[in-house]
This record gives structure tokens, C-alpha cells and sequence, in this order.
């Protein structure tokens, strides 16, 4: 009866270690405070019916990013503390066991790619790319919902053993097998492992099909695809891998979750399973991956330095098919992830070349970044202070990714602190500079103000320097043999120097964090000074400063006409004006279902982690029994009257002082 | 402005100076190679370090040139937004990466044949095979030959090719590593990876698992010496003669117990076979003893 009720969920199931109630305790004050003030401000209803049930991009985008940046706190609160013991542990066991240090490794590296990399894209992209394509939503409003809270359900679930006890996975990000076996890790950690990927990965498949729907079927008039900005392009090429790369990991760890729950021997050591099968399958996934967290970034940056420059990008065409062929190359890399698994050298040299080729796209980029400055009259503003920095970090990182390719140069790296600085260059230095450069950007368009220059400089100083000093000495700790995620180690190998020049690296970064914090709050109470009332603050070129900022939850009351692929350039080039004649517009009504689903997966979610089959049945039927009323619902849309939208335009033509809540 | 410009210098001569000095550091031992193997893939790192260096520094030059003239100094700079090279400079974009990366290709093609671990050496002598099995935590090192058996301590003859046999045993995936003597190879239960590597001198390295399994990951390192050939003849019929310790099945089946044990112990004598055994084993249903 025990069983059937509680399944694994055992008083002795749920050991808390200090941290773990550290952690419990400040969720739940968090939650206290957060509760007492909404109650008091009485915003429950507002929030609910404008934010968390709202299908509109740009509310989700924004939820996106807020959910992104908490995950990047916990995030960075793991590096911190992997540093440290590394710092300190030698000759000793520093502060962590070794399995302690081993989960905090793993749900930094899954927080900071599931959560924090594609959570920030997807806000982004949610943000920006309708508006770059003249759309006035997305293909399916509701999917993005769904895909937001399936995406934070996933989060949710990774950091739920903080609330219920028990352990993480302590296998690596990727939740290796045979590792990951029931033989190695009896516990549910790695099963809490599987299923927040399954959640936040179904959550982005769903958003990557709706993103590659939009961009194909809801371009504006006269925008053809060779029309289309950069920015929409990369996105394009990552949904693309998206879907075509997440089954995978679906299919993969939903095996893993078969041999661990049901006996199975898809990757045991045992009856024949497989392990080398899972690392293919899940590098299959995995290159893709890394690459859907770069290849937006790269759109980002060309925006940027194209804006910044007053000059078009340079080899748009070029820059396209880049981007399209690093797309079609990352498929065929995987391998080289394990060129020390004993393939022979065929195997071995193939993958090694195709990673090679690589290069070749991204050459072809770095040069069209630098010639679009060439020639140009460069603003020097924060973005591209974070595009300069990343041009030089992302250098760094092609070049030891190259070097890494082949493969009896990978023997000597493979698996060393070299790698880790290695992938750390290419998400730092590309994905999250990217970021950043991104959010400076388009912090205007966003909020409607624009984000203190001073201050942002100085935070990129320290993130850039910080850069340095953290991961320098870790390419060098690589040639020094030191294996990665090893929590302590003999003082007699000379590691240690460089481990605490890594730690000060970090402290660094920190500190370019701080900065970013009180660099937003800083901006909101200046935000008088900096409006952006004119919706078009960097002279841009694309659709979105055609918009009002923010923009109107329709975006558009007169999609403008398409020339190029930098239209609003031509537009202002012409003098043009929108038309004042309004049609009525067919918007997307709110609605509650993909939370009341996502909060059912969830539960779903946890009850197949501590195998409680009730809560299973629960959440399965909660969630059809979901999807049945949705599909009842004829009226999902509503039309705007013409006369509205006047109204509505009427209002921000006229704001002579905006006053920040719109 | 200069005095940021010249602090700016002066950290990244520093910081090269720094580079340098770690790397030339005796820690530093992928730089320090002491066998044939390692020495090779370390002319193979310097060779494609160069190769790369050819093309950054100059775009890095390139880069730095255009932020100064069109970032810093823009007020002098020519401001001409219709600047472009037309599809030949495109062309060219696309051409001068690929010989790069046609030039490595090569190198790479060519070095990964040559260096493919599963290669015998070319020596005069008879390469000596050693079975390697990886357990948790700790590497179990089997001289058939010699009939002698060793935890957590490689012993080797310099000069003489070494023919590493490598297995695991209720360990997940680990990666053999002596980074002074070869680069990595995976071990892996229920089958077989190979490795051959030669020392070039006599000294003492370290070599270490590199891929996670556990708690007991950080201490799964061992002993690596290399001796004369003489040497080597002596330590195996010292520790035939010496310690009557005998790695029968028995004994084995304790070692497989996970445990963190770095300690050296020496087998006098070796079940027969061992090696297939323990590899055959995975053809069978699980937890069936030896």
C-alpha cells in the first residue's frame, strides 16, 4: 500500500545534506515574501491574466528571459562553488564529498544550457523575430505558451530536490551511461535528470516548431526568404536543428529511463547493452545543441554590428549560407566528441576534417563581421563593446575547437580542463555575450527605455577580463594533464596556482554581474532620461524599430512594405510614413490551459521519478482531459476593431512623456 | 587613452610571459613528453597551432586595425556605406579559410593514420603486452607473459614497444591516460581497446582515469615507472620470487568491490586467462562470478 502511495518517496529515500536545506530554506522564504507582496499589492489577478495566461510573444518572451535569469543565478552559484573546492582541494577533500561536487557540476552544466542559453534565446527570439518578419504573432500563440511553462516545469522539477530531498544526477550534464546505470547511481537523481530534459525538451521542440512555422508562413508581404534579416535567418537554421535534433534526445534518455525503471539493457555493461550506442546517440543530439546555442548569437552580433556601423552587413548572401552550412555540418560531428573510443582512423580522420570544415562558415562570418565595420562610421554604444569582445574570445575558441578536431591531438586534450575551457570560450564568449549584447540592443525595443552605456561598459570590463583570467589558466591546467571534474588532487602536479587564478577569474565575472543588476535597477529609476520615444534609439535597420516601443500587443497597425533584407532602412531612406488607415486585426485570446497542462506534466514528471503510479495516472488524464476542453473551445481569437487600434495608435503618437507603464 | 592602451599592453605581455612560464614548467607534461607516442602528438599540437596562428594573427591585426581607424578614430576615417568587394571578395573569404583547412586536412588525415593507436610500433624488439582492466577505483595491470600481475603501478621496459590490451570490469566507460607517455584510449567492459605507446627514457610519470564513474574518480590514478630493460627483468622475477600473493579468481572478485585503494600490490602469480574472462563475462546474464 506504501508502495502504491508513496512509491520510492521514503523517509530514508530523502536524505538532506546541508545543502539541500540551505536550499529549501531560502525557496521557501523567496516564496513567502514573494506570496505576502503580490497579496498585499493585490496583483494576483493582474499577474495571472496578464502575464502567466497571456499567449502574446512579447509577455512571454519577457517571462522567458525573467525565468532564464533566476536559472543563471542558481547557474553561477554552482560554478562558484565548483571552483572553489577545486581551488582549495588539494591534498584534501576541500569542502564538498565527491559526490556533492559531482551534482553540482552536473546541474550547473544543465541549468546553463537547457535553462539559462536557450531560455534567453527563446525570450529573444519570442521578442523579436515576429517583429523583424512584420508578423503580428506567432504561427500557434498557444503552443508558445505551452512551451514556456513546459519549459519551466522542466526547471522546476531540476531544482525540486532541494524541496523534497534527495540527491542530483552526478553523471555530467549529458547523464552518461553506463554511469548513468541503476549498477552506478541507484538513486533518482539522474531520474530527475531525465525527466526535467523531457519536460523542458518537449517544451523546446513545441517552441521550435512554432518559431520555423512562423518564419516560413507569417513573413510580411514582399519579404522573401532572401529578404529576411540575419537575426530571422540564424533563427531559422537553430529551429531547424531543433527539430530535427531534440527526438533524439527524447528517444535517448527515455531508453536510459527504460533500463533504469522497467530492468531494461539498452546501455548497461550487462546482457549486451550498449554504452558506446548512448554516447552516439546522445553526442547525435548534443553537437546540434551546442550549435542551437550559438547560431543565434551569431544572427544577433551581425545585427548589431551592421546597426552600429551605419552600413549594411557585409556578403548578406555569404553570411547566409555561413549560417545555413554550419547548420547542415553540425550533423555530421558528433563523433568527435570520442575519438579515444578505439574507431579506427578513417572513422576517426572523417569526423575529424568535417569538424574542420567548419571553419571554413565561420571564417567567412568573422571576416563579413570585421569588413562591415570596414569602411564604416562605428558607433561605439555597449553592444559593441560585447561584439568586439566576443570577436576576440571567439577566435580563441574556433581555434583550439580546430585544434581538438584532430584526433591524436584530441588523445592529449580529450577530456582534460582543456576541453571545459574549450566549450566554456564558445557558451561565454558567443552564446552569452551574445546575449548580452542582444538584451543591450534590444533592451529599448523591449522595455521602452534604454539601458545606462556607463555601466554596461563596465560590466562587459569585468565579464571580459573575468573571461580571461577564469579560462586561460584552464587551456593551460589541459596541457598540465588535469582531467576534468575531479574534486580534488595532489598538490605535487602544480595545479593548484592556476585553479585559484580561476577562481579570481570568477570573482571577476561576479563582480560584472553585480554590475548587471544594479545596472538594470540603475536604468529603470533613470528611465526618464533615456526614453526611447521615437521606437527606432540606434538608427536600425530591420523591421522591428518600425514598431513603437514597446510595441502595441498587435505590433504593427500598418505592416510596412519589404524592399530588402534591411527594410526599414529603405523606408527611411524614402520618407516613409505609415498609412493613418487602420483595418481591424484578429488577435489571440489568453488563455490558462498550457499552464494547468504544464502543471500536470509536472506532476507527471515527478511522480515517474519516484515511480508513484497513481500521481502518474493523474497527471497523464489531467493533461488529455486538458487538451480535450481546449479543443472545445471554437473562439480562441477575437477581432480588434479598426477603431481600437486607432485609439491605440493615437496614444503613442501623442505621448509627449512616456511614463514608463504604458 | 594611451595610459589604458599601454595597461593593456602590458597585461597581455604579462599574461604571455605567464603562458610561456607554465608551459615550459615541468608540470606542464603534455609539453614534456617522455615516450615516442606523446612526443609525436605533441609535434602534431605544435604543428597545428602554427598552422592556425598563420590565419588568426592576421585577422586578429586585421580586426584591431579597423576598430582603431573606424571605432576610435572615426572622425578622420572615410564613412562609405555602399563599400563592398563584390562576389570575387566573397569568393575570396570562402577560398582562403578552405586552404587552411585543406592544408590541415591532410596534416590531419595523414598523422591519424600514423598515430592510430591501434598500431604496432616499428621497433626491433618484441613489443611486451600488458592487460590493463579498469575497476572501480582503481587499474589492475596483468603481464601475461611475465605471469605477474600489479594494482594501481605500470611497470615498463624504456625502448620497448608496450602493447596495451584495455578492458573494464563493473566500471563504467574510463579513459586511460599518461599524458607524458601517449594519449588516451577508452576502457570499456565486455570488449577490448588497444593502445601501443614507448617509453624514450627512464623516470617515473603519473597516469589517471579521465572519465567520470564515481565517487572514488579523483583517486583513480597509478604509478607509471620506466626502467632499463635489465631493470624490468629484475622487478619481474623479484616480485615472482618475493611475495607468494596469488590473483586467483577469489582474489580478483574482491578487487572488483568498489573502493577507492590506492595502495600497490604486487600478484606473484596470475589466474590464466584472466583477461578473456573477465571480458567474457558480459556475455553472460549479470552478477554470474567469474
Amino acid at each position: 500500500m506504501n508502495k502504491f502511495l508513496y512509491g520510492k518517496l521514503t523517509p530514508e529515500a530523502i536524505p538532506h545534506h546541508w545543502y539541500t536545506i540551505g536550499g529549501t530554506v531560502f525557496i521557501i522564504i523567496t516564496a513567502i515574501a514573494l506570496i505576502i507582496y503580490l497579496t498585499i499589492s493585490k496583483r494576483w489577478g493582474w499577474l495571472w491574466n496578464e502575464w502567466f495566461t497571456s499567449t502574446d510573444p512579447k509577455k512571454i518572451g519577457t517571462m522567458y528571459m525573467i525565468f532564464a535569469t533566476l536559472m543563471f543565478f542558481r547557474g553561477m552559484l554552482d560554478a562558484g562553488m565548483v571552483w572553489l573546492q577545486q581551488s582549495i582541494a588539494a591534498d584534501s577533500q576541500g569542502y564538498l564529498t565527491a559526490d556533492h561536487f559531482q551534482q553540482i557540476f552536473t546541474s550547473h552544466g544543465d541549468i546553463m544550457v537547457f535553462f539559462v542559453t536557450m531560455g534567453f534565446f527563446f525570450g529573444l527570439m519570442n521578442w523579436i523575430v515576429p517583429l523583424q518578419i512584420g508578423a503580428r504573432d506567432l504561427a500557434f500563440p498557444f503552443l508558445n505558451s505551452l512551451g514556456l511553462w513546459l519549459t519551466i516545469a522542466g526547471g522546476l522539477l531540476i531544482n525540486f530536490f532541494f524541496i523534497v530531498g534527495g540527491d542530483f544526477a552526478n553523471t555530467g550534464w549529458l547523464a552518461i551511461a553506463s554511469f548513468s546505470e541503476l549498477e552506478f547511481n541507484p538513486g533518482v537523481g539522474v531520474d530527475y535528470l531525465i525527466w526535467s530534459l523531457q519536460l523542458s525538451g518537449l517544451g523546446s521542440l513545441l517552441a521550435g516548431i512554432n518559431f520555423l512555422v512562423t518564419i516560413i508562413k507569417k513573413r510580411a508581404p514582399g519579404m522573401t526568404l532572401m529578404k529576411m534579416p540575419l537575426f530571422t535567418w540564424n533563427s531559422l537554421c537553430a529551429m531547424v536543428l531543433i527539430i530535427s535534433a531534440f527526438p533524439v534526445l527524447t528517444a535517448t534518455t527515455l531508453l536510459l529511463w527504460l533500463d533504469r525503471a522497467f530492468g531494461m539493457h539498452f546501455f548497461t555493461l550487462d546482457y549486451a547493452g550498449n554504452q558506446m550506442m548512448y554516447w552516439n546517440l546522445i553526442w547525435m543530439w548534443g553537437h546540434p545543441e551546442v550549435y542551437i546555442l550559438v547560431i543565434p548569437a551569431f544572427g544577433m552580433f551581425s545585427e548589431i554590428v551592421s546597426t552600429f556601423s551605419q552600413k549594411p552587413v557585409s556578403g548578406y548572401l555569404s553570411m547566409v549560407w555561413a549560417a545555413i552550412s554550419i547548420t547542415a555540418l553540425s550533423y555530421l560531428v558528433w563523433l568527435h566528441h570520442f575519438f579515444v573510443m578505439g574507431a579506427g582512423p578513417d572513422v576517426n580522420s572523417f569526423f575529424g576534417i568535417v569538424t574542420m570544415l567548419i571553419a571554413i562558415p565561420a571564417g567567412v562570418q568573422v571576416f563579413n563581421w570585421i569588413l562591415t565595420m570596414y569602411k564604416g562610421r562605428v558607433n561605439l554604444a555597449s553592444p559593441m563593446y560585447w561584439f568586439i569582445g566576443f570577436l576576440i574570445i571567439f577566435m580563441i575558441g574556433g581555434m583550439a575547437g580546430i585544434f581538438m578536431a584532430s584526433p591524436p591531438a584530441d588523445f592529449q586534450v580529450h577530456n582534460s580542463l582543456f576541453l571545459v575551457a574549450h566549450f566554456h570560450t564558445m557558451i561565454v564568449g558567443v552564446a552569452l555575450f551574445g546575449i548580452f549584447a542582444g538584451l543591450t540592443f534590444w533592451f529599448p525595443k523591449i522595455f521602452g527605455f534604454k539601458l545606462n552605456e556607463h555601466l554596461d561598459k563596465r560590466a562587459f570590463w569585468f565579464w571580459f577580463i573575468g573571461f580571461f583570467v577564469a579560462f586561460i589558466p584552464l587551456y593551460l591546467l589541459g596541457f598540465m594533464g588535469a582531467p576534468r571534474r575531479i574534486d580534488h588532487y595532489d598538490s605535487s602536479t602544480g595545479w593548484q596556482p592556476l585553479y585559484i587564478t580561476a577562481l579570481i577569474g570568477y570573482i571577476f565575472i561576479s563582480c560584472g554581474i553585480f554590475t548587471q543588476v544594479y545596472l538594470v535597477l540603475k536604468s529603470i529609476k533613470q528611465r526618464k532620461n533615456n526614453l526611447d520615444v521615437s521606437g527606432d534609439p540606434w538608427n536600425g535597420r530591420t523591421l522591428e524599430w518600425a514598431a513603437h516601443s514597446p510595441p502595441p500587443f498587435y505590433n504593427f497597425a500598418v505592416v510596412p512594405p519589404i524592399q530588402s533584407h534591411q527594410p526599414f532602412w529603405d523606408l527611411k531612406e524614402q520618407g516613409w510614413k505609415p498609412e493613418q488607415k487602420y483595418h481591424d486585426i484578429e488577435c489571440f485570446k489568453n488563455t490558462g490551459i498550457g499552464i494547468y497542462i504544464s502543471i500536470f506534466a509536472f506532476l507527471a514528471g515527478f511522480a515517474v521519478v519516484w515511480q508513484i503510479i497513481w500521481l502518474i495516472a493523474v497527471g497523464l488524464v489531467g493533461i488529455i482531459a486538458c487538451v480535450i476542453t481546449l479543443s472545445f473551445d471554437d473562439e480562441m481569437e477575437y477581432v480588434l476593431p479598426a477603431e481600437e487600434v486607432a485609439k491605440i495608435e493615437k496614444l503613442y503618437v501623442s505621448r509627449v512623456s512616456y511614463d514608463g507603464n504604458g | 587613452m594611451k595610459t589604458k592602451f599601454l595597461i593593456g599592453i602590458f597585461t597581455i605581455v604579462l599574461a604571455v610571459i605567464g603562458i610561456a612560464f607554465v608551459l615550459t614548467s615541468k608540470h606542464a607534461l603534455v609539453f614534456h613528453p617522455k615516450g615516442i607516442i606523446a612526443q609525436k602528438e605533441l609535434e602534431l599540437i605544435i604543428t597545428n597551432i602554427i598552422l592556425m596562428l598563420i590565419i588568426i594573427v592576421p585577422t586578429y591585426i586585421f580586426l584591431f586595425a579597423v576598430v582603431w581607424k573606424y571605432c576610435i578614430k572615426k572622425d578622420k576615417a572615410k564613412y562609405d556605406p555602399e563599400h563592398s568587394y563584390g562576389p570575387i571578395g566573397e569568393l575570396i573569404m570562402w577560398v582562403l579559410p578552405a586552404i587552411v583547412v585543406v592544408i590541415m586536412s591532410t596534416v590531419t588525415w595523414e598523422i591519424t593514420h600514423k598515430l592510430d593507436p591501434y598500431k604496432p610500433l616499428e621497433s626491433e624488439d618484441k613489443p611486451l603486452t600488458v592487460q590493463i582492466i579498469a575497476l572501480n577505483w582503481k587499474w589492475l595491470f596483468i603481464y601475461p607473459e611475465q605471469g605477474i600481475a600489479a594494482l594501481n603501478y605500470f611497470h615498463i621496459p624504456d625502448h620497448t614497444p608496450i602493447h596495451l590490451n584495455l578492458a573494464a570490469d563493473h566500471s563504467p566507460m574510463n579513459s586511460f591516460w599518461i599524458p607524458q607517455l601517449s594519449g588516451q584510449i577508452y576502457s570499456m567492459a565486455g570488449m577490448r581497446t588497444q593502445l601501443y605507446l614507448m617509453a624514450n627514457e627512464i623516470g617515473e610519470y603519473t597516469g589517471k582515469a579521465v572519465e567520470i564513474n564515481g565517487e572514488g574518480y579523483a583517486d583513480m590514478t597509478f604509478h607509471v615507472k620506466s626502467t632499463s630493460k635489465n631493470d624490468f627483468e629484475t622487478w619481474v622475477k623479484e616480485i615472482k620470487e618475493s611475495s607468494k600473493n596469488h590473483l586467483s579468481e577469489k582474489a580478483y572478485n574482491e578487487l572488483v568491490k568498489p573502493e577507492v585503494n590506492k595502495s600497490v600490490i604486487f600478484y606473484s602469480e596470475v589466474e590464466p586467462d584472466l583477461y578473456n574472462k573477465i571480458i567474457h563475462k558480459y556475455m553472460y546474464p549479470p552478477n554470474q562470478v567469474l
